[in-house]
């Protein structure tokens, strides 16, 4: 049972405060909080205060909301939320926070509504509360029968939620969270009706293309636009507004947009143009702290990953005297508002940016690079302007996960397990925070969920490009090097990896979800079975992995505690994800420099894994009850360590980075 | 001029010819459900039905295709069995290589009713899901081919 008004407040459920300011409503509709409408037509809006990027955010907001008003999630209607912190508020997706953030304030304010119309009808039937229930869209009395909700909401809407008690449905009641729903976008997918930020069209749109630096860090000097035609205008971007720099062609088709920018003539200064990524690995080796390490050691370079969401970077803006508007695939709709609103000097309340469908993120819509280029863009010509980045675009200059090097060592005792342990590593930080503190990386990256004392030293060295977050960010680096290192550790002492593992865990939530993977995968004759683990985000996660004489991984059997699964079709959906992001990134996929450029330059040489490597994958959710965590980015780091042990133990050598079969950097 | 059958209806285009087909359609046609995803043929992203058979409308001019009879993601009618089954099995995560993924599963399927695992991965190997949906293809095929056969309720 949750308490009043004054209580949710006070917990920080923002969403319910009644100060923030309604819209006007017309007669017979009714908004008991800034998530839900409801109206005497029978409509249940729910607006999804945080966007879709893939992750399934927008169908669990759709859940919960159907439970908590005894409703099928098909009887809502929904309404993306546009970028307002202040009335919504937390809506950035990343850190694997959303549905950890998002559950309580959305079921609470689905559960006041419901608990008003069952108020409303109780008064209505002069009978006490505890005798009415809510169920289907109704609420229903032994001796009177049902009142419908579309017929209470006038009812509802005149009783203070201050003075009733607002009880959530127990978990053992659900009907709708747990069970087998799929996405609230499905059909629009399948049909081609959904719409991403790409599919934005507004009147008058036009296109804009970007020449963009050959090299990291070039300027532009000189542009010669003599041999475009057909375009409409042609505007230079200055790297000090919050762009990478270029030159922007804009036009009335992305046709015209990239033709003209193809005939565009341009020179470059400054910046690296001898810059290569295998210089910075070694700089990086270099640059490892090195103290006196334990008998046992092994080093792990790992490389620069580009996020390639499967839908380029894109927005749209359109920027008038008086402020601007902006629709596009954001992972942080309030932060862009926001920093739309600080570079145009206008109030936040006069930028209004609607979040579109995203063809994935995986953190790289956090960044305003894409977004500032479209309001120059826009401000410039007066019109709406979609920026559209080309695939080749997106690979070059995106802002990569750091390259990192780790040197790991231990001592064992009689039976090969790890003592005591030192993790020493080079990287980089994030562009975003150039000054990032040594500690603030080993907080995020170090989750070695293991009773084995130890120190973890950090060398940080100015990152040489754009660099930022990439799912499980500086997990994905650490907890590989870590994870790697515990299977050499079991492989030099031949143990079984999952029996290893279960012996260095002590009393860790742990201990249940590796046993429960391990038991699911068991050994066999001619297979190689390894495992790691995960704590993070507030949850656990262990991977098991069996692989083929060759290395090859056949089947992979994942075990997650969430604390309690919500969606268990995403839950699944996220850790296949990131088992494949594994797959990608542990057997080719990485970005390389050379000449002061990135190489790769499409989906065509970035090898990111394609239908015929993945293995089969099996997903246990083993639920321990604790409070929701989070799951987005949990499974990475595990099964690209377990996906290398497994490859290392069948060829019979070591794991010494990513990827594991061919050169780093 | 050109003039082409588009999802059953004769579309004019008044573009350059080398216009590649993809922009076209998504920007002259409103066919945004084919999706851009690399420009150069590498990823599938953008894969429709050209005369029949799977295609890569990013690499193809307008002036090639002219006459042709193209079926897109908005042409399949919303009730296909490849749609249907991607559905049921919840195949999508952020959908965006979806279009491209149905449209050469419906391509194979036309060529083999009933594909085993490896076929499946033979016609599919060049559509890339950046979100790793690629289990969950897998098993959406095979259940539309029995939802053609009729196998499913
Ligand atoms: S957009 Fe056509 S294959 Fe990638
Ligand atoms: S579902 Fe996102 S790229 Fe395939």
């Amino acid at each position: 049972m949750i308490g009043r008004r004054g209580f949710l407040v006070g917990a920080g459920v923002g969403v319910l405060a009644v100060s923030v300011p309604l819209p006007a409503l017309a007669a017979g509709e009714w908004e008991p909080n800034v998530l839900l409408r409801l109206d005497s037509a029978g409509g249940i809006t729910l607006t999804l205060p945080r966007p879709e990027t893939g992750q399934g955010v927008r169908t669990v907001a759709a859940m919960l909301a159907a439970e908590e008003l005894a409703v099928d999630v098909a009887d809502l209607r929904f309404v993306q939320a546009p970028g307002d912190t202040q009335r919504y508020g937390p809506q950035s997706i990343g850190g694997s926070r959303s549905v950890q953030q998002m559950t309580v304030p959305v079921r609470t304010a689905a559960a006041t509504a419901r608990c008003l119309l069952v108020a409303a009808a109780a008064r209505r039937w002069g009978v006490p509360v505890e005798t009415c229930h809510a169920r289907d869209g109704a609420v229903h009395h032994r001796r009177h029968g049902r009142l419908r909700y579309a017929d209470l909401v006038d009812d509802a809407a005149a009783i203070d939620p201050a003075t009733i008690e607002v009880t959530l449905i127990p978990r053992p009641r659900w009907r709708v969270l747990g069970g087998r729903g799929g996405r609230i976008d499905a059909r629009d997918i399948v049909t081609g009706r959904a719409r991403y930020g790409i599919d934005v069209r507004v009147p008058d749109r036009r296109v804009a293309a970007v020449l963009r630096p050959p090299w990291i860090g070039a300027r532009l000097d000189t542009v010669d636009d003599s041999a475009v035609t057909g375009v409409e205008a042609v505007v230079r971007l200055d790297p000090a507004t919050g762009v990478q720099g270029g030159v922007a062609v804009i036009a009335t088709s992305t046709a015209a947009a990239l033709r003209g920018r193809a005939a565009l003539r341009a020179t470059w200064t400054g910046g690296t143009p001898n810059a290569d990524s295998r210089a910075w690995l070694d700089q990086l080796a270099a640059a490892v702290p090195a103290p006196e390490p334990f008998a046992h050691t092994a080093t792990y370079r790992l490389p620069l990953l580009a996020h390639a969401p499967m839908e380029p970077m894109n927005a749209t803006a359109h920027v008038r005297p008086d402020g601007a508007t902006l629709w596009m695939p954001t992972q942080d709709p309030g932060g862009h508002r926001d920093r739309v609103a600080a570079f145009l000097g206008v109030d936040r309340a006069a930028v209004r940016v609607e979040p579109t469908l995203s063809g994935g993120a995986f953190g790289r819509r956090f960044e305003t690079d894409f977004v500032m280029e479209a309001v120059v863009c826009s401000r410039a010509v007066g019109k709406p302007v979609q920026v559209v980045w080309t695939r080749d675009d997106d690979t070059r200059h995106d802002s990569y996960r750091p390259m990192s090097v780790h040197r790991l060592s231990a001592e064992v005792d009689g039976s090969g397990l790890p003592v005591r342990r030192a993790h020493d590593v080079a990287t980089w930080p994030l562009s975003i925070f150039p000054a990032m503190p040594p500690d603030l990386v080993r907080l995020i990256g170090d989750q070695f969920p293991y009773t084995v004392p130890g120190d973890v030293r950090i060398a940080l060295l100015p990152a040489p490009l754009r660099t930022g977050f990439w799912r499980a960010v500086y997990a994905g680096q650490f907890v590989y090097a870590e994870e790697c290192f515990l299977g050499e550790l079991a492989r030099r002492a031949r143990a079984d990896q999952v029996d290893f593992r279960l012996r260095l865990l002590g009393e860790s939530r742990l201990r249940p979800v590796l046993a429960a993977a391990g038991e699911r995968l068991r050994p066999r004759r001619g297979r190689v079975r390894a495992a790691a683990c995960a704590l993070d985000y507030g949850s656990a996660c262990a991977i098991v992995v069996e692989a083929d004489r060759t290395g090859t991984p056949t089947r992979v059997v994942a075990a997650v505690d969430v604390g309690t699964t919500l969606h268990p079709s995403g839950l699944r959906a996220q850790v296949e994800g990131c088992v494949l992001d594994a797959v990608s990134t542990v057997f080719g996929a990485q970005v390389t420099v050379r000449d002061g450029a990135v190489v790769e330059s499409s989906f065509r040489d970035y090898a990111w894994a394609r239908i015929d490597q993945a293995p089969d994958i099996e997903v246990l959710a083993v639920d321990s009850g604790a409070p929701i965590g989070g799951l987005g980015e949990l499974a990475y780091p595990p099964a690209a360590a377990a996906l290398a042990t497994a490859w290392s133990m069948a060829r019979g050598e070591p794991v010494t980075g990513m990827p594991v079969n061919r050169p780093v950097g | 001029m050109y003039r082409l059958r588009v999802n059953g209806r004769d579309s004019a285009l008044d573009v350059p010819g080398d216009t590649p087909l993809l922009w076209a359609l998504r920007d002259d046609l409103g066919l945004t459900g084919v999706k851009y995803g690399c420009g150069v043929g590498a990823c599938g992203a953008c894969t429709s039905l050209v005369d029949g058979q799977a295609a890569r409308p990013c690499v193809r001019t307008v002036e090639e295709c002219a006459d042709s009879d193209v079926t897109t993601i908005e042409g399949l009618g919303g009730d296909h069995p490849v749609q249907r089954a991607w559905v049921d099995l919840d195949v999508a995560q952020c959908g965006y290589c979806q279009p491209g993924q149905i449209m050469a599963a419906v391509a194979l399927l036309a060529e083999d009713p009933d594909p085993d695992d490896a076929a499946i991965d033979r016609a599919l190997r060049d559509n890339v899901c950046r979100c790793g949906t690629y289990p969950r293809i897998r098993a959406a095929v095979r259940r539309a081919a029995r939802i053609a056969r009729g196998g499913v309720a």
